[in-house]
């Protein structure tokens, strides 16, 4: 059928053209979808709103040869929490990035739909990296990809102590005696011991969670490193966000 | 592949006009013939692009581009130099300049903060605007209203407000014309925000 109805999250937008822009479209049916939004950069264009960054709406859509066209769109929600906020804006970005890279197209995944919808409106009440980190964690777990957290993924030994080694390779945690020479990124105890929680925690209790900047950068750069290694693609809103973190 | 079939100077004609943004490779294909032609235009075309390149560059200043460094608006006289307006880009001067409402002066980002695309803040004419803050009172934002350019406006003011500058950001809301029922709510609230007494 070359018109169909998706309601999808705008994950990614970028300028096409004169004054169209290129959507990257999540949707709960469809999964990643690309399309074109044409004259959204006038100041008239009654499509504007719906087609903003993070915005959830209704969208009608044209099938196009390669790329396909917005004909309506419907704002549902414009999620106005992250305009207002730097912090927020710059974590929402992290998740919508993390979801591009994780999904390809056309490939309906609606838990992971229905996980960042919640997370893009959890974003207003509770710290915006300790949500970004958690959906993280919680996307992993979606793809099978959730490291183990527990125990050494080589030998089984009880990680504790003060210093862990995540590897993405090994996927999960090394004790320092299987570590050798593989490639991993080092938790402090304090560190391991949130991420333990963050990824179980039910999201209404996230708000709970406190954390200092050494330990939100520890656990961000951990997680970045873990995805970049399992989906094979850079992760330039959290490298870039880390720098931006005051 | 059409441009394959054409001579080499030709098909790379084809395919310089085919990077340019908006044109495609039909466009491009029509353009390089009707420049075959109307050599007249395409040597005028070619001496303008030269000479565009040779003669324009970015002022040191503000960031805008420009025959003379400065430019002719840091260094105009009658520019009110206490009140500094934040740009996106060149074509943002010259809309506002159009308005003939503001006297300040003014400062070319050259873009906007987006993570997504690895665009941060050493990518921006940045470190310049901290060197220029010494007589401006006002530091008014007049970026883009997307989430990117939020963002933008909120790091700069983050960075600006312990330096003891006010700064402020353009209104935003309906445009002139616009239909209320078309208004998205990020619009109308900001609207609200923003009204004023009659």
């Amino acid at each position: 059928m070359a018109v169909y109805k998706a309601d999808a999250i705008v994950i990614r937008s970028r300028e096409y053209g004169e004054a169209d822009k290129l959507l990257t479209l999540f949707s709960r049916e469809r999964g990643k979808l690309e399309a074109v939004a044409k004259g959204v950069r006038k100041p008239k264009s009654t499509q504007r709103g719906g087609t903003q960054l993070f915005t959830y709406a209704d969208f009608l859509l044209y099938k196009g040869k390669s790329l396909d066209t917005v004909n309506q769109v419907h704002p549902r929600e414009s999620f106005i929490h992250l305009w207002d906020d730097f912090d927020r804006t710059i974590a929402a970005s992290g998740i919508a990035e993390l979801l591009d890279i994780s999904t390809t197209r056309d490939q309906p995944e609606p838990e992971l739909f229905t996980l960042t919808l919640g997370f893009l409106f959890l974003l207003k009440y509770v710290d915006p990296y300790i949500a970004q980190a958690s959906y993280a964690l919680r996307l992993l777990n979606i793809h099978g990809y959730l490291p183990g957290l527990n125990n050494c993924v080589e030998c089984g030994a009880t990680v504790s102590g003060t210093q862990a080694f995540l590897s993405a390779e090994a996927g999960g945690l090394l004790c320092s005696s299987c570590k050798n020479n593989e490639t991993v990124t080092m938790l402090n105890g304090g560190g391991l011991a949130l991420m333990r929680r963050l990824k179980s925690v039910e999201i209404d209790k996230l708000d709970r969670f406190r954390w200092n900047k050494k330990m939100r950068l520890e656990i961000l750069g951990s997680l970045c490193y873990f995805c970049e290694n399992k989906f094979e693609r850079k992760l330039k809103a959290w490298r870039s966000g880390s720098e931006l973190i005051v | 592949m059409d441009y394959l079939y054409y001579p080499q100077a030709l098909s790379d004609l084809i395919i310089s006009f085919s990077r340019l943004p908006g044109v495609g490779p039909k466009t491009a294909g029509r353009l390089a013939f009707y420049l075959l032609q109307h050599s007249d235009d395409a040597e005028q075309l070619a001496r303008t692009i030269t000479t565009a390149l040779r003669e324009i560059r970015q002022c040191t200043v503000c960031g805008n581009y420009t025959e003379a460094d400065p430019c002719k608006i840091c260094a105009g006289e009658r520019r009110d130099r206490t009140v500094l307006c934040i740009v996106e880009q060149p074509r943002d001067v010259v809309a506002l300049e159009k308005t003939r409402e503001f006297k300040g002066i003014y400062h070319v980002l050259h873009g906007v903060l987006s993570p997504m695309e690895g665009i941060g803040p050493e990518q921006l004419n940045l470190a310049n605007l901290l060197k220029r803050l010494d007589n401006v009172k006002e530091v008014i934002i007049a970026v883009n209203p997307s989430v990117e350019g939020e963002a933008t406006a909120l790091y700069i003011a983050r960075i600006l407000k312990p330096l003891g500058t006010k700064v402020t950001r353009i209104a935003h809301g309906l445009p002139v014309g616009g239909d209320l029922e078309y208004a998205d709510e990020v619009t109308i609230t900001r609207a609200l925000e923003g009204r004023r007494q009659l």
